[in-house]
């Protein structure tokens, strides 16, 4: 079985640039319980990926179940946290654009699957 | 007992009680504390002995602020009263109330004082609909305060109520036993705080305490900002000052601050229940607003640009490049029951902002901010040509992907049947609607300007002027209907013109997407008695199929609507009939104060002798607030050309002379003066009936 968690911050990190967030800088923190923690640092859109640094600007925590939802298209992030299944503290522009990263595409697989609204028909 | 209520708000935090300041929540009231789009008081009911009291005067202060000034109920009030009851209640963060009673007596007085509390939580949606709710409700009595909470999974919403004063709790309320000295007074505080779990802060305190001197609030601070910065106007004609001060004081209401832009402030569509940021609302009022400040319009840039879709999801309309239609907080909308977390369906706004983008640079030269959103303005291009125009005919058009909560229109006449043929049926999806091409060509002309000066894309520049030019040719002879003389409403789904004459021909003139021998009838249309109500230009002309003067798109007088056909005509050279439009829409203004609705009923002027108000929930509407600013700028001319404001006046004559100083752009301040000189009565003698002309095929 893929560790989709693993899997997606693995391709984040291949990734190095996501043109959606080139406006953005920082860092962002998720702690996705029982999994532990990753941390993705943003520079003007470029991508790295550390599993421990000392401090975060923005930080996300869910469970494992929720994440993997989300990073194969069948939960949207903003309902998500609407909801009170995803805690998010700190900078909320920086959480907004990486919410962007969701789903991944390789994961989620190809176009009919990220139509969210599948689930609604 | 009063079948009015009174709104107090700040940001999207609201009160609607009833004039005693009790809030009675019914399926057919709809009164509450409301915070991010929930309910946390359905019930606030105040009553001393057992009675409730009466009303002696309500005072709304400010926007954030209400006293309600009361006398125990006696069941008739011609008794003289022997008590007072003060009710001062401020908005934020919940509300913080005080509660005072005095004893005009010359002996002691005991009182059973009760405050009934309940909580529906209720989601806005739920509260328009009357639905039922799916989680579990509880309370809790805490040593001095009630806490009543709902849960649903992991979404929770709590209501925290705390009186200053010795109170019982119970679950439905607090009661105090007082006692008051001759000619002495009981007080009480009573905070509600609206806590939520799980979404943003929980918050433990409300923004105002008793009696704070520190006493600010967001709306305050920026009304009283707004009058400093703003630039003054002087007129001969004393309504215009009312109408032009009423506006910009209602703007600075409308102000909300997103979470995501911390001390940005932005426009929302209307008070109370559409405190909340809409693509299309928030972009019309703040391009209205521009010649008196560019803040709104940044602001609304900048959080739109952070919510534009990235990725293809039927449920909200989402695309890439889309911009949104609008945000909700509510329970539905996290439990994707509604799709507004965002809602993208809404094919005008994303063309829209382009224009919008383009028009902060003319008029600040802020090229900062026209470098920072290269990215989203390409994105919005490629969503015109790639999702836009859905089956590649070179036309923008709208089906919206959620079947089931999506909205059928998705241009600003959004409801389901205003999109009809001359013989009153409905046109079929996908549709085309006339406005949204002249915003695409608009849009794209507009983005050549900035590739070529500010994304250093001259190569793209051409494409975009090319591809206007073609659209420009093309909708000219598409949707042009010859034996009418006018451009069709829509192309629908079955590729048929439809065919009724509205208002939207005359956002074509704004566009500038009209092929200059096709204005004259253009306008004639506008002017002619079929649109035009002795008040403005019908949103449908009398005589169509679907004609209804009180139909909510299908014939009632939008002024947002006419303050964009009086630009239109201005830009195609029509001065006089700019200026009639806009003397027109400022008389009726006169009959609501300075504050004009969203809209009025479309009854010719001559059969009503005033303007009949479209009853609408919300009140001021923002849109229909920055109407008479872009009617000023239309009388006046004003016009950015380089780094120079153009001031090029056609007054109608009644308004005298017009002052406005210390207008605010890349070129400073600046003053713009004007002369009455334009004869409205002339104009409209001038007019001939429209009759349509066969033109030889």
């Amino acid at each position: 079985m893929t560790d989709t968690t693993q899997t997606f911050f693995e391709h984040l990190a291949q990734r190095g640039y996501e043109p959606l967030l080139h406006s953005i800088s920082g860092t962002v923190r998720w702690d996705i319980v029982d999994e532990g923690s990753w941390f993705v640092v943003v520079k003007n859109g470029s991508l790295s990926v550390d599993r421990d640094m000392a401090g975060a600007d923005c930080m996300f925590v869910c469970s494992r179940e929720d994440f993997d939802r989300m990073v194969v298209g069948k939960q949207n992030p903003i309902t998500l946290y609407m909801q009170g299944k995803m805690k998010i503290t700190g900078d909320a522009r920086l959480a907004q654009m990486f919410q962007r990263l969701f789903p991944d595409e390789s994961l989620s697989g190809g176009e009919q699957a990220r139509k969210r609204g599948n689930e609604h028909e | 007992m009063s079948d009015k209520t009174i709104s107090v708000l700040e940001g999207n935090n609201f009160v609607v009680s009833d004039l005693r300041g009790d809030i009675d929540a019914s399926p057919t009231e709809t009164q509450g504390l409301f915070a991010w789009d929930t309910r946390f008081l359905s019930r606030w009911l105040l009553t001393v002995d057992g009675q409730r009291p009466n009303v002696l005067s309500t005072d709304d202060l400010d926007y954030f602020y209400v006293q309600f000034f009361l006398v125990p109920g006696t069941g008739t009030i011609y008794v003289d009263a022997d008590l007072s009851i003060m009710r001062k209640r401020a908005v934020g963060d919940g509300f913080h109330e005080d509660l005072t009673i005095l004893n005009h007596k010359d002996k002691p007085v005991d009182l059973k004082v009760r405050m009934e509390a309940g909580a529906d939580f209720a989601d806005l949606f739920e509260v328009k609909d009357a639905l039922k709710k799916k989680g579990e409700f509880y309370h809790r009595i805490e040593r001095d305060r009630l806490v009543l909470g709902y849960r649903r999974d992991n979404f929770t919403r709590e209501t925290v109520i705390a009186p200053s004063a010795k109170a019982d709790i119970d679950e439905h309320g607090l009661s105090f036993a007082v006692h008051i000295e001759p000619h002495g007074e009981w007080t009480t505080c009573l905070n509600v705080v609206t806590g939520s779990i799980g979404f943003g802060e929980y918050r433990e305190e409300t923004t105002y305490g008793h009696g704070d001197q520190r006493a600010r609030s967001n709306v305050k601070m920026s009304l009283k900002k707004a009058g400093e910065a703003i630039p003054r106007l002087s007129s001969d004609w004393p309504f215009l000052q009312v109408t032009y001060n009423r506006s910009i004081i209602d703007m600075a209401a409308l102000r909300f601050y997103p979470m995501m832009l911390p001390g940005q402030a932005l426009p929302a569509a209307g008070l109370p229940w559409f405190m909340t940021l809409f693509g299309r609302d928030s972009m019309i009022a703040s391009y209205q607003a521009l010649p008196f400040g560019s803040n709104l319009a940044v602001a609304t840039l900048r959080a739109l640009a952070l919510r534009q879709g990235t990725r293809i999801d039927d449920f909200r309309d989402e695309e890439p490049g889309k911009i949104i239609h609008e945000v909700r907080f509510g329970e539905m909308t996290a439990f994707e029951e509604r799709p507004h977390s965002p809602y993208y369906g809404a094919a005008d706004v994303t063309p829209f902002f382009l224009i919008l983008l383009d028009e902060v640079e003319r008029w600040t030269g802020n090229a900062e901010l026209v470098r920072q959103l290269e990215m989203e303005a390409r994105a919005a291009l490629r969503w015109i040509d790639e999702y836009g125009d859905r089956n590649g005919d070179g036309y923008v058009e709208y089906a919206r992907r959620n079947q089931q909560t999506g909205l059928e229109n998705q241009c600003w006449k959004d409801s389901w049947n205003s999109i009809l043929f001359a013989d009153g049926t409905l046109s079929r999806l996908p549709r085309a609607t006339c406005e949204i091409q002249g915003y695409v060509y608009d849009a794209k002309m507009r983005s050549a300007r900035l590739a070529r000066e500010f994304w250093n894309d001259p190569a793209l520049a051409e494409r975009l002027e090319s591809q206007a030019a073609e659209l420009k040719r093309r909708f000219n002879q598409d949707f042009w209907l010859a034996d009418r003389q006018f451009f069709a409403l829509a192309i629908d789904g079955d590729g048929r013109k439809v065919d009724s004459l509205t208002s939207n021909i005359g956002h074509l003139l704004w566009s500038g997407i009209v092929d200059q021998d096709k204005a004259d009838a253009i306008v004639g249309h506008l002017m002619g008695p079929r649109l035009y109500s002795g008040w403005g230009v019908r949103t449908m002309a009398e005589g169509e199929g679907g004609y209804n003067p009180i139909g909510y798109h299908v014939g009632t007088v939008w002024p947002h609507d006419n303050s964009f056909i009086a630009i239109g005509l201005r830009r195609y050279g029509y001065r006089e009939e700019a200026a009639r439009v806009a003397m027109n829409m400022l008389e009726a203004a006169t009959y609501f104060k300075g504050r004009l609705p969203e809209a009025f009923a479309g009854y010719a002027r001559e059969l009503t002798e005033f303007p009949v108000e479209y009853p609408t929930a919300c009140s001021p509407q923002a849109w229909a607030s920055g109407a008479p600013l872009l009617l000023l700028r239309a009388i006046l001319g004003l016009e950015p050309i380089g780094d120079h404001l153009i001031v090029d006046p056609a007054i109608p004559s009644m308004l005298g002379q017009i002052e406005l100083l210390d207008i605010p752009g890349r070129w400073g301040r600046i003053d713009a003066f004007g002369r009455g000189r334009v004869d409205i009565s002339a104009v409209e003698a001038r007019l001939q009936p429209v009759t349509a002309k066969v033109v030889a095929q």
